[in-house]
């Protein structure tokens, strides 16, 4: 009876039973690592004041705690933030070097304009031009506020003095144009010149306000002692936030948590992309997913529509689907790199060379940028709406088109009022799934035109208000940027958790509901083939 | 009913024609550029191969006054010409006019000019009758005017005059200036001796000059009668060829000392040494011989330990001559050379290649060649100076510097090697493919070892011994899985697992053989129950979450014995255990986070393909299997298994298809060390990755540009035909088993 149970292959049964549940497993243990990790980020976490045995102390927040190897010690990592004090922003400390751990209550956290964090005690708060001056409790929170006015003033300065920027660079272009066609001396040019000279007052004269205002705010400042004494002076404008994590309940943690996410989505990155908020990163994918739909989805439906329904079924037309089909598996990277050599140098190069000659040997639309990268993905995802919508005509039963023309329908009558509102829940699927693997890909769009730093959005207020030549950021690239390449990869890693998690989110919906969606489509379709 | 009108019917016809042919017209011309894709990327590559070619640009006669010519150049902007006769005066050609534009003396003095010799940066020694030897550099200054026009304007620049000495008359002199100041002048004397001079100008901290001069004789013992000889860059090295065939090498860095580190016989059969030059880099010296052969030779490391020395060895054997060379003349950017025949012929070789590039057939009595090395200049009959415009873009690429072993200079021996790039610009670039295409197989075939059975069994237990309502929810659960983008797979196994895995690579290990042994402890423990009526009941679809403890068992187990075992068995570091006495160093990103990562990539898609190739088998099949008497796990082994081999085969290839073309994961997570090790405890570099990390410093058009179009190109082609293959196959299995 034992030979027969193995004989049988009960056992193997249970193996590959075991092969599933090691995928599951480990699929699970991935999605766990990047909620955990990515949630708990913005949750403010306790800061500790560690005694040490030489009587030195240090403030921060435990990151992790391990047994070192091959030892029998344990140690735990600080992050201890103060950058500009200390040179480094995580410390690891021998477990026996501790005497004690203590979380006092008043200690401040400040997330700054750079540097990082800072951790420390509030000792005295240098402020001018407030009346009167804010003291008690959460003073510092108080008046930082309080400055909030100049702040805005002076960043809409700043702004203006960007907006003045460009408006003299359009001006050199024109002259740059006009000089290149040997039209240096008509009046239309004079008149260039003076507007770019009157600009150019303008924008002096804004820069000397800028200055003031800025030096001015920036005597406000606030003294902190770190851990040891040791004091720091911070000028308030420097500091982006500021809160007692040890001196929160439950919902101003909550109040903290949300909003930190409204920067994740609405605010610029700041530090090198490692602090801040993603807005430009998650304008850019979206962009570039509305761009790669507008130019593959029509095109693919086209080609699924001829295969299906136009095409006379031979040799050519077998090779041809099995190319496409083939197609959507060919490496992005060899897509990226046709897109960089046709796309940006070929055609891009030509516009250049035809409309642009003045601004040459500087590339205007012959150097990576938002079109190239939305038509290199455009390219990478028609096969899969060409598969997708010839696969949802195919599923449509022949007896409905042979009805149809029965009825003396044309076949385009056929195609638009009975063909594609049946098979669209199945295009539909095909359009969310290329749209989730545009949003997934990022192999291409290093070489195509996405940046770590964007300096401005290929949509503005400027005309003419799309900027198709721009470069632009990305989500994913931003996870391979900073996660890679940032000279901070322990600081950065909290962040490349939430562009993870953020990025996985919009992903799994796309895909989630085009399952759903498929399976919506199946169900109806069944019930015709009854 | 409403009668039919006729305008309408027209209408609609019409509208049917314009979108039938709209249709048809988008739909091939959609699939015509996706198909040009290829076409157009091959097309990028294919100058790599074409070859080299050259066309006369400018021919005129040189003035009957400035002859015989000892010697012609050229300036880097193929502008001017000169001319060097034996009165020692320089004559300047404007190409454009072929007239003498500018003429100057190297030096006042007056003596008749013997020979010549010069060297990459047209440094001329010009050896006098009256055995005196003067040093000029030719420079080219381009200056512009006012309306941006360009002119060329030659200089002569003095470098030292040695007057005759007492010794006896030299017969050939060589000179060249290091950039630390140092000249260095070697004069052949007649009685077969080396007449050194040195001549350092030292600056102190007073801002005073300092000249140090030193002469000497080497009067060593020779092989025999010198024929040939040349100095590097920096004067340090001095080479000599001998009419016995004899190639020797002295070392010239020690102040009024030469030192001969070699003797070697460079020419077999007792055959003159008869031209002499560095290669461009200053490694390696080129040879040719009284037969027309032309070789490279370098000093090697050879021997073990303490004798390891450094000894000069043939490293290419270039295209030979019909008739002795009397020139070489290297190019000043790459690894080419120029070479003279005593027939008049004149080759363009590149040494690390191999590759002959060029023949001009017109017999020449001398040659220079321009800066940029794109120009020749050659001296004919009747004292006709030609100019050559070449066309040789990529020298460096053959079929055999890509896929073949190249001796690059300072290895040991032939290698398979990529890098692309260095800080010098006298770097020797390396384009193996060989690398690259080793470390896409390693990485895959790693993944695939991962992949492919646990996809596998797992598409089986789901299509066959799940429940339905499993089945249902496992198979979008995969579906998900094949949506996770590649950048965070490569993120977290880079950045969270490997980190993780270098602590505990032991327990990594022993997990992976205490998974079966408990798994198949457990089998034992469970025979005498299976045919528990109960236990059966509960078992029957729901074996996998069951295994779910085995798997945490396992685990947690070898996390806990590790440190015991590598106490016990691995002196206490398993990581140094490996490399003391395996040899195999520990690299955190290695293959078997390559394969963790490029598994999970790959297995939802090689699942999802099996899953539906054992769906599709008939279920007439499995129902006669099973009323035969066979046993459940008998059924799929026999019959549903053979069956739907040829979707499993499919589906293994298209999982292969996708993990040789992955970048994100391998960028990444495998370091991208360039390295032909199949250890699976280090990185690879792949063809993918390379592109992605090579291509933003890839000038367009230039070799690297078109190198890295060649790895697309072939990822492209190993991708699409695997892909074909598989989809070829799954056609037939549709075709055979019915579509749904």
């Amino acid at each position: 009876m034992s030979k027969k149970f193995w004989r049988q292959g009960e056992p193997f049964v249970w193996a590959t039973g075991l092969a599933l549940s090691l995928i599951l497993f480990l699929t699970l243990l991935l999605f766990y690592v990047v909620t955990t990790n990515g949630l708990a980020v913005f949750w403010p976490k306790k800061v500790v004041l560690a005694t040490l045995q030489d009587g030195r102390s240090l403030l921060g927040e435990i990151v992790q705690e391990e047994i070192i190897p091959h030892t029998d010690t344990r140690r735990l990592q600080f992050k201890i933030g103060n950058r500009d004090l200390y040179g480094l922003d995580f410390k690891w400390v021998d477990a026996s070097e501790i005497t004690s751990l203590t979380y006092p209550k008043d200690v401040h956290v400040l997330e700054r304009q750079e540097y990082g964090n800072f951790y420390g005690y509030l000792s005295e708060l240098e402020v001018k031009g407030i009346a009167p001056p804010v003291s008690g409790p959460n003073s510092l929170a108080r008046t930082i506020a309080a400055l909030e006015e100049r702040k805005v003033e002076v960043h809409l300065l700043g702004k203006k003095i960007a907006n003045l920027n460009r408006r003299v660079e359009l001006l050199d272009h024109h002259l740059a144009k006009a000089s290149y066609n040997n039209e240096d001396n008509t009046p239309a040019i004079a008149a260039l010149k003076g507007e770019k000279n009157g600009l150019k007052t303008e924008f002096e004269a804004l820069v000397s306000i800028l200055g003031e205002k800025s030096a001015a705010l920036a005597t406000n400042q606030a003294i902190f002692s770190d851990a040891n004494g040791q004091p720091k002076a911070i000028a308030l404008v420097n500091i982006v936030r500021t809160y007692q994590p040890n001196n929160m309940s439950f919902f101003a943690k909550c109040g903290y948590y949300l909003e930190r996410l409204r920067e994740l989505f609405f605010d610029e990155p700041r530090e090198s992309n490692t602090e801040g908020g993603l807005f430009p990163a998650i304008f850019g994918t979206v962009m570039l997913i509305f761009l790669m739909s507008i130019l593959s989805f029509p095109l693919g439906v086209l080609a699924g529509i001829y295969l299906r329904e136009y095409a006379k079924d031979g040799w050519l037309v077998k090779m041809v689907r099995i190319a496409v089909n083939n197609l959507a598996g060919i490496p992005s990277i060899v897509y990226g790199i046709f897109g960089l050599g046709f796309f940006v140098y070929g055609i891009g190069g030509s516009i250049d060379h035809f409309f642009f000659p003045e601004r040459l040997p500087a590339p205007t639309f012959g150097t990576g940028g938002i079109l190239w990268t939305s038509l290199t993905l455009g390219l990478l995802t028609v096969p899969v709406v060409i598969v997708a919508t010839e696969e949802a005509l195919g599923s449509i039963p022949p007896g409905i088109r042979e009805g149809s023309q029965a009825l003396a329908a044309t076949k385009l009558q056929t195609l638009t009022k009975i063909l594609l509102p049946m098979a669209s829940p199945g295009i539909l699927t095909g359009f969310i799934l290329a749209m989730a693997r545009a949003a997934g890909e990022v192999a291409p769009l290093m070489i195509t035109g996405v940046v770590k730093l964007a300096p401005a959005l290929p949509l503005d207020g400027v005309f003419p208000y799309l900027h198709l030549d721009r470069k632009f950021m990305h989500l994913g690239f931003h996870i391979y940027d900073i996660g890679f390449q940032s000279p901070n990869v322990e600081a950065a890693k909290p962040m490349v958790y939430v562009t993870t998690l953020l990025l996985i989110l919009i992903v799994l919906a796309m895909t989630s509901t085009a399952i759903y969606l498929r399976n919506k489509m199946r169900q109806r379709h069944s019930v015709v083939d009854v | 009913m409403q009668k039919l009108d006729k305008q309408f019917i027209k209408k609609i016809r019409r509208q049917d024609r314009i979108a039938t042919r709209a249709i048809t017209f988008g739909g091939l011309l959609v699939i015509a550029s996706v198909i040009a894709i290829l076409v157009l990327i091959v097309r990028v590559t294919l100058p790599l191969f074409q070859p080299a070619n050259a066309e006369i640009s400018h021919s005129f006669p040189t003035g009957a006054e400035h002859t015989p010519v000892l010697a012609v150049g050229m300036d880097d902007t193929q502008e001017v010409a000169f001319t060097l006769d034996d009165t020692g005066l320089f004559s300047f050609y404007d190409l454009a006019s072929g007239k003498t534009f500018f003429t100057a003396p190297a030096s006042a003095r007056q003596a008749r000019v013997q020979s010549v010799e010069s060297n990459k940066n047209n440094v001329f020694a010009l050896l006098r009758e009256d055995n005196s030897v003067t040093v000029a550099r030719v420079d080219f200054r381009l200056l512009y005017d006012e309306s941006g026009q360009r002119t060329v304007q030659p200089q002569i620049t003095p470098m030292g005059e040695y007057p005759s000495r007492s010794y006896p008359a030299p017969v050939k002199s060589i000179a060249v200036r290091a950039q630390d100041g140092r000249l260095t002048q070697v004069a052949l004397l007649a009685d077969n001796r080396f007449q050194i001079d040195q001549e350092v100008v030292t600056t102190d901290l007073f801002d005073n000059e300092k000249k140090e001069s030193s002469s000497f004789l080497i009067a060593e013992e020779l092989p025999g009668r010198i024929t040939a000889f040349t100095l590097d860059e920096k004067g340090a090295a001095l080479f000599a060829g001998t009419d016995t065939g004899s190639l020797l090498r002295w070392d010239l860095t020690e102040n009024a000392a030469a030192d001969r580190t070699d003797n070697v016989v460079a020419v077999p059969g007792n055959k003159a040494v008869t031209a002499l030059a560095m290669v461009f880099g200053d490694i390696s010296v080129a040879v040719g011989d009284a037969e027309g052969g032309l070789a490279t030779w370098s000093q090697i490391w050879t021997g073990e330990g303490k004798d390891r020395t450094r000894r000069l060895r043939k490293t290419h054997t270039l295209t030979n001559h019909q008739a002795r060379v009397e020139r070489i003349i290297p190019s000043r950017r790459s690894k080419s050379l120029v070479t003279l025949a005593a027939d008049g012929t004149t080759h363009l070789d590149h040494m690390t290649s191999e590759n002959h590039l060029l023949d001009l057939a017109a017999p020449l009595s001398m040659v220079g060649i321009s800066g940029q090395g794109n120009g020749l200049i050659g001296l004919g009959a009747n004292n006709t100076l030609t100019v050559w415009k070449i066309n040789a873009p990529h020298p460096e690429i053959s079929l055999k510097t890509l896929f073949g072993k190249v001796w690059y200079e300072s290895y040991d021996k032939p290698e398979y090697v990529w890098q692309s790039s260095s800080g010098s610009d006298d770097f020797e670039p390396k384009f193996s493919l060989i690398p690259l295409l080793f470390g896409t197989l390693k990485g895959t075939l790693y993944a695939m070892i991962f992949a492919v059975p646990l996809a596998i069994f797992g598409a089986v237990y789901t299509s066959q011994f799940s429940t339905a309502t499993f089945k249902k929810t496992i198979k979008p659960v995969v579906e998900i899985m094949a949506s996770i983008p590649s950048v965070v797979i490569g993120f977290l196994i880079a950045l969270w697992l490997a980190p993780i895995v270098e602590k505990a690579i032991l327990a990594v290990i022993l997990s992976v053989i205490f998974l079966p042994l408990i798994f198949v402890g457990i089998m034992t423990a469970l025979r005498p129950f299976h045919k528990t009526p109960t236990l059966q009941n509960f078992c029957n679809g729901h074996e996998f979450l069951l295994l779910v403890p085995v798997i945490l068992a396992a685990t947690s187990l070898a996390m806990g014995i590790a440190p015991t075992v590598e106490q016990l068995f691995f002196a206490g570091n398993f990581k140094q255990w490996l490399y003391n006495d395996l040899g195999l160093r520990y690299d955190q990103r290695n293959c078997i986070i390559i394969a963790f990562g490029l598994g999970i990539a790959v297995i939802p898609i090689i699942f999802s393909i099996t899953e539906d190739a054992i769906s599709n088998i008939p279920p007439s099949l499995t129902a006669a299997s099973l009323a035969l008497g066979a046993s459940r796990w008998q059924t799929i082994w026999r019959v549903v298994l053979p069956s739907a081999s040829p979707g499993i085969f499919a589906a293994i290839m298209i999982g292969f298809g996708r993990a040789v073309g992955e970048t994100m994961i391998v960028l990444m997570a495998t370091g991208n060390t360039p390295i032909l090790d199949w250890s699976i405890f280090n990185g690879m570099r792949t063809l993918s990755a390379n592109i992605a990390v090579e291509i933003p410093e890839a000038p367009m058009g230039g070799t690297l540009y078109r190198v890295l179009f060649l790895c697309a190109s072939m990822l492209f082609a190993l991708t699409f035909l695997v892909n074909t293959g598989a989809e070829l196959v799954r056609e037939r299995l549709r075709k055979k088993y019915g579509r749904y």
